[in-house]
């Protein structure tokens, strides 16, 4: 475990995520700028984040769809003062529950947004930012 | 099937919430246990059982999945039920019904539970650590979480669904600290007042909270000895006996949550209320895990102590303040008592059962027959609910 005392040094660069084995798709997607997440048969329901299971029915055949990258914010906090140095230059940003129209919710930063603008439901889409080799989702006010 | 064997909490102790630089968790543990035994005339033959919790969650770097082999080794008794256990905020609420079970089953007569916290200062590479363990390491942690902003997700949703507002929230701040005021163990004590006002002109930290909004992290801990009826009478005329308990697992990342206004707590609550046969309209008190003012504000709507939706009018009435009507987190609550880490779960109830016992000095309420406990571990993620009453 990391000592939380003694000044481990923190990261300067935002996190970029461990893909785990079931959620590869999922990245390989991201990296081409499509919002791409598991989707079970049996409940016909997309879900989120990637499992090797279906965490309503326990299916294990899972397909992967393609979602529409539209939402709506289900809630969020501007944040003022974050720990996190690889942040510092974003004071103040947004983070933010987003709700898919296809059901699933994830979280995000909405960016590209005047902070005092975000409100709940408010429309959002989808893009990308890159992390590293990687790209992750974000949203931002719908154009 | 017969009623259950009677179950109560014949002693109690808490250390004065502080910064304790020259200990270490597993120093906090046993000078939590030298209070403890100071203030009680115990032999180790009256204690049967040990429940304890790693320290080292907020404290970092000390390794203590095994506390509880040390200290029941360092204490000179060889329980017949003991273990390590660790659910957060919800820990020690959780241990109070592992340790009813067992009583009830005949195991043991008595469990010593027993918590202790570290809650140091975080360097910027602790405050990351923190944030990485608290949120999803993949699907949460790469947005920028941090712990305030987590919760106020849930403040927000309220905000929005209720129509609840900053002030109302700034209101359970006010009555905590009215209550710290009259809790010489408070960190706040001797403190003056807060107002909405200055709740409000604290600095932003994140949205809907600013600084007063959150919980003083500091250091400390404390332990409760449940009992078989006979034994609790033996120690304590007056022990806290357990009426009703409940809980529920919910979730573990604050975006998985079906719902940000249900979020389990109501399911706790109705296991607790079932098992005591009371409703909410017979409880005469409430103590509530509040890391952050929003969270008294939904326990109480989810708890069916007031209407759903209406937390913000409840606090706003003053009705939980001293001399109130229904009054809640009578200790100065983690908001003006002091935020002890992973002992953070112990300091409601040890309340609760000071105010059952009638040891709760200047702060004892008049009517304190039945009272309410519910701790939370995580986001709001598990949930505790505890009846504590004066006869079984």
């Amino acid at each position: 475990m990391n000592d939380l005392t003694t000044g481990e040094t923190a990261s300067l660069e935002k996190p970029q995520p461990r893909i785990t084995k079931c959620a590869e798709p999922y990245w390989q997607h991201a990296k081409d700028e499509k919002l791409v997440l598991p989707y079970c048969g049996e409940c016909e329901a997309s879900f989120y984040y990637p499992r090797l299971w279906c965490p309503t029915c326990f299916n294990q055949d899972i397909s992967w769809k393609q979602l529409s990258g539209k939402g709506k914010v289900y809630s969020y906090s501007v944040i003022y003062q974050s720990p996190l140095p690889s942040y510092q230059g974003d004071l103040p940003y947004v983070l933010a529950i987003i709700e898919l129209d296809e059901g699933p919710r994830m979280m995000a930063n909405v960016l590209n947004c005047d902070v005092d603008k975000v409100s709940v439901d408010m429309t959002v889409e989808v893009l990308f930012e890159a992390r590293g080799e990687m790209k992750i989702p974000q949203f931002q006010p719908t154009k | 099937m017969s009623k259950p064997s009677p179950v109560a909490i014949a002693a109690v102790s808490e250390m004065k919430p502080g910064r304790y630089p020259d200990m270490d968790g597993y120093d906090l543990y046993i000078e939590v246990i030298r209070q403890f035994l100071a203030e009680w005339s115990l032999k180790p033959s009256d204690i049967q059982g040990l429940l304890a919790c790693p320290s080292g969650m907020a404290g970092g770097g000390s390794n203590d999945i095994f506390v509880h082999e040390q200290l029941y080794e360092e204490m000179g008794i060889k329980p017949l039920f003991a273990d390590t256990m660790n659910a957060g905020g919800s820990t020690y609420g959780l241990m109070v019904q592992r340790a009813v079970l067992a009583i009830q089953q005949g195991k043991v007569e008595s469990v010593l539970c027993v918590g202790a916290g570290k809650f140091p200062k975080v360097s910027t590479g602790g405050a990351e650590s923190m944030a990485r363990m608290v949120s999803h390491e993949i699907y949460e942690f790469p947005y920028g979480t941090f712990i305030p902003a987590l919760y106020a997700q849930v403040a927000t949703r309220h905000m929005h669904e209720y129509g609840t507002t900053v002030e109302q929230l700034a209101e359970v701040c006010v009555s905590s600290r009215e209550w710290a005021l009259l809790n010489p163990d408070a960190s706040m004590y001797g403190n003056e007042a807060l107002t909405v006002e200055k709740v409000r002109q604290s600095r932003p930290i994140a949205s809907p909270f600013n600084l007063y909004d959150c919980s003083i992290p500091l250091e400390g801990g404390a332990a409760f000895l449940v009992c078989s009826e006979a034994y609790a009478k033996r120690l304590n005329q007056q022990p806290a006996y357990v009426l009703g308990m409940g809980e529920f697992h919910n979730h573990r990342n604050i975006h998985q949550a079906s719902s940000l206004t249900d979020i389990g707590c109501s399911k706790s609550g109705k296991q607790a209320y079932e098992m005591a046969g009371l409703a909410p309209g017979d409880i005469d008190f409430a103590q509530i895990y509040d890391a952050f003012s929003i969270n008294p504000l939904v326990f109480m709507e989810e708890l069916g102590l007031c209407p759903q939706g209406k937390g913000g009018e409840f606090f706003q009435s003053g009705a939980a303040r001293p001399g109130g009507d229904f009054p809640v987190n009578t200790f100065g609550g983690l908001l003006s008592f002091g935020h002890t880490g992973d002992a953070s779960g112990m300091s409601m109830i040890v309340e609760g059962i000071r105010q059952i016992m009638g040891i709760a000095g200047e702060r004892q309420l008049d009517k304190a027959n039945a009272g309410i406990i519910h701790s939370y571990g995580g986001m709001m993620s598990e949930h505790s609910t505890l009846i504590l009453g004066r006869s079984a």
